[in-house]
Parts: C-alpha cells; sequence; structure tokens
C-alpha cells in the first residue's frame, strides 16, 4: 500500500507515514474499514450540500441577467408609451445604465460573487424603492416575480458563505 | 539530521504537537482552527446587520428625494438622522472599529497632498456635471437655493453639506461598513462593495463617472493608512470647494 504513505486517499493532501489522520480532511488514515467508510459517507453528504449551494449561487447568478432582460422588456414599453421625446430620453438613458449595470454585475459574479450579488441586490431594491415611491401602484406589478430575485440573490449570497466554509472543511479549492 | 522548521502547536483536542498549518489534528483526527469556524460563523450575522444599516440608509435618502418643499431644516432633520445612524452603528461595533479614529503616521506632507488633490478634483467634477445636466437634462441644480433664503445659509451650507458628510458618512461608509465587510469577504471585494454602496446610496446615476472613483480612492486610502482622518479630509475639502463655488457664483463669500 504504498499509495497510502504520502498523500491522503480522500484528498490528496501530503501526509507523514505515521499519522493516524489526514491533517488536510481529517481522514483516519490508519483507522477501520468502517471508519474509513463512514468518513466517506459523511463526506458525500458534504459534497452534496455543496453542490446544492454552488447550485443556489448560479441560480443568484442567472437572476442578475434576469433583471437585465427585465429592463430590457421595461424598457421597450416605456419607450413606445412616452409621451414625448425628453421622456423618451429618459428612459433610454435610464434603461442603458440599468441594463448595462445588471449584465456587468452578472459577469462580474463569477470572479466576485459576493461584490456583485450583494451590489446587484442593493441597486435592484434601490430601482423598486424610487418606483414606488414615485408610483405606488407598481410595488404589486409582478410582485411574485420581485420577490423570487430577491430571495434567490439572498440565498445566493449566503451561499457563497457557506460554500467557502464547507470547502475549508472539504479541503478542496 | 533534518531540521525542523515548521511551527508547531497543542492539538485544542488532544494536546498532541501538531503542525501550526494542519486544518485536522494528525493523532486525533479533530478538526484545528476553532477561531476560524468562529469567525466563519459571523460572517452570515454580520451580512443582516450590513442589510439593517442599507435600509436605515435606502430609507432616509428615499424620504429625503420624495420630500417635495425640501427646505433648510428639512435638510438639518436628515443631516441629524444620517449622523445619528452612523454614530449608532459605528458605536455598536465600537471594539473593532475604534481604532480607525486614530492617527497612527500622521503625515502633513500627505494630508496637503490630500486637500490640494481633492480641490482640484472637485472644481473639476463641479465643471463636468454642470455641463453634463445642462447639455443632456437642460437643468442647472444648486445646492444654494435650499439655504439662501436664511440669514446664515452659508454658513449652515458648510456645516450640512461639507462637514457633516464628510464626517458620518466616512464613519459609517469607510467606518462601520467597510470593517464589517473585511470580516467577511477579502479586502478587494469589500472596497468594492462600500463604493458601490455609497454611490448607489446618492441616488443619483449620473454622477456615476466621479462618485465611484472617488469613493473607491477614499476606501483604497482608508485601507492602506488605517485611519477615517484622510478620508474625511479629503471629502471634507472636496464638498467645501463645491459650497465655495456655489455660494461664490451666488452671493458673496463673505
Amino acid at each position: 500500500m504504498e499509495y497510502h504513505t504520502n498523500s491522503c486517499p480522500c484528498c490528496n493532501n501530503k501526509h507523514e507515514s505515521d499519522d493516524l489522520f489526514c491533517n488536510g480532511c481529517g481522514f483516519p488514515l490508519k483507522g477501520t474499514q468502517q471508519e474509513q467508510d463512514f468518513f466517506y459517507s459523511e463526506r458525500n453528504a458534504k459534497e452534496i450540500d455543496l453542490s446544492d449551494l454552488n447550485n443556489n449561487v448560479e441560480s443568484a447568478r442567472k437572476s442578475l441577467y434576469w433583471i437585465a432582460g427585465l429592463s430590457v422588456i421595461s424598457f421597450f414599453v416605456g419607450y413606445f408609451t412616452a409621451k414625448n421625446e425628453q421622456d423618451k430620453f429618459a428612459i433610454l438613458f435610464t434603461s442603458v445604465i440599468l441594463i448595462g449595470a445588471f449584465l456587468a454585475f452578472g459577469v462580474w459574479s463569477k470572479t466576485k460573487p459576493t461584490a456583485a450579488m450583494i451590489s446587484g441586490l442593493s441597486l435592484y431594491v434601490i430601482i423598486h424603492v424610487i418606483n414606488a415611491i414615485v408610483d405606488p401602484v407598481t410595488i404589486f406589478s409582478g410582485i411574485i416575480l420581485k420577490v423570487i430575485i430577491i430571495v434567490y440573490l439572498i440565498k445566493g449570497i449566503r451561499s457563497v458563505l457557506e460554500v467557502d466554509k464547507l470547502k475549508k472543511e472539504l479541503n478542496i479549492n | 539530521m533534518e531540521t525542523q522548521e515548521i511551527q508547531q502547536i497543542e492539538c485544542s483536542h488532544c494536546n498532541g504537537l501538531i503542525s501550526i498549518n494542519n486544518k485536522y489534528c494528525s493523532i486525533c483526527g479533530k478538526e484545528q482552527k476553532k477561531d476560524q469556524t468562529l469567525i466563519d460563523s459571523r460572517k452570515w450575522p454580520g451580512l443582516k446587520q450590513i442589510g439593517l444599516f442599507f435600509a436605515i440608509e435606502l430609507t432616509c435618502c428615499v424620504a429625503a428625494l420624495s420630500i417635495d418643499n425640501f427646505d433648510i431644516s428639512t435638510a438639518i432633520i436628515f443631516d441629524i438622522i444620517m449622523a445619528g445612524t452612523a454614530v449608532l452603528f459605528f458605536s455598536y461595533n465600537w471594539r473593532e472599529n475604534a481604532h480607525l479614529l486614530k492617527w497612527p503616521n500622521f503625515s502633513l506632507k500627505k494630508t496637503i497632498i490630500c486637500i490640494i488633490i481633492s480641490i482640484t478634483a472637485s472644481i473639476i467634477v463641479q465643471f463636468l456635471v454642470e455641463h453634463l445636466n445642462h447639455s443632456l437634462f437642460n437643468t442647472d441644480y444648486s445646492y444654494y437655493t435650499i439655504y439662501k433664503p436664511h440669514k446664515y445659509g452659508k454658513y449652515i451650507m458648510i456645516i450640512s453639506v461639507a462637514l457633516f458628510p464628510a464626517l458620518f458618512e466616512e464613519l459609517a461608509y469607510r467606518g462601520y461598513l467597510m470593517q464589517k465587510l473585511l470580516t467577511i469577504v477579502d479586502k478587494k471585494e469589500a472596497i468594492y462593495i462600500t463604493s458601490i454602496l455609497f454611490f448607489f446610496m446618492h441616488l443619483s446615476m449620473t454622477s456615476f463617472f466621479w462618485m465611484l472613483p472617488f469613493s473607491i480612492v477614499l476606501a483604497q486610502i482608508r485601507i492602506s493608512e488605517n485611519t477615517l482622518w484622510y478620508g474625511i479630509i479629503i471629502h471634507f475639502t472636496f464638498n467645501l470647494t463645491v459650497c465655495m463655488m456655489e455660494i461664490s457664483t451666488f452671493d458673496t463669500l463673505i
């Protein structure tokens, strides 16, 4: 069993030959088959959790693109129902910035997920609060969709933190 | 004989000697670095507190925006509420924030450079904003119209536009918010989040081109110098220059 003397069979971390446990993931190197199987099953459960959390992060990232898409729709509706040129210009100007911002947050969330999602969520909330002040009826239009997007983003932010924690526990990068 | 350079510590569970870098004890298999686990467990509550801070700030800013007859007394009321929020959140986390009020490695040279750069930047930004507002929206906006009717309007404006924001926005954003974020994310992310939220809270899209870079610079200085004072001075000088320019356009300075 030369293989077992240098790297952990569970996380490939290097260890001394007399170590009882892996110092990277806690695998019982000298444990009984039963102990090792138990460790594997616990680790598998955590890996399933990790994959669920990664899915949450992915959904939150997608919702940033969804917001950009919805902003495109509301731009077309607003632009073609605007009464005068000044309103049309204001809608065009605002929409370009907002669509650009949400697309940028979506792309940015690949490298800096926490920062991108917090920024995206804040901007989304600010837009709807301002809309609600200007026209209170907008609170109820598409409220289910708004709640879903906000919940996805909050779950996404929380999942990024949990993913970091679990990755440390499982000794994976 | 091979010399062992790696520092060893006692396992927190079985007291056996293990390398300081071990995540798990190689003798008993228990997880080490409990303080790291503690830090991780504080991240989500920390973010929730930031959420509360954000909600209060947003409510104040939107409320200020939605008031039709925004006059000098409303401006003062909102200044006091925002200042109170900043002080409350900063002092609630006093132990982690207190060191930011110290000024280690004070440098007169750096302070003077900060003042000169912020005056120059303020004049350039003011000039660009004026042109942007005029060409895009055909409007001219002036803070001074709110303060002008009052006998001591110009002095109140300096306190309300230059002094209060410099002190309390720095205390809130580069102080409380950034320090809290540093326990949750890395330095770069903390700088970006603080700056983006600072920009959002001003509820002015057109200021994107200058306020975001301005905020990133302030956050960067706060991180590298580990004090709020350079930020406060830059912020104050920047806003004071705006005040002076507006007062000199509509009134006499003295």
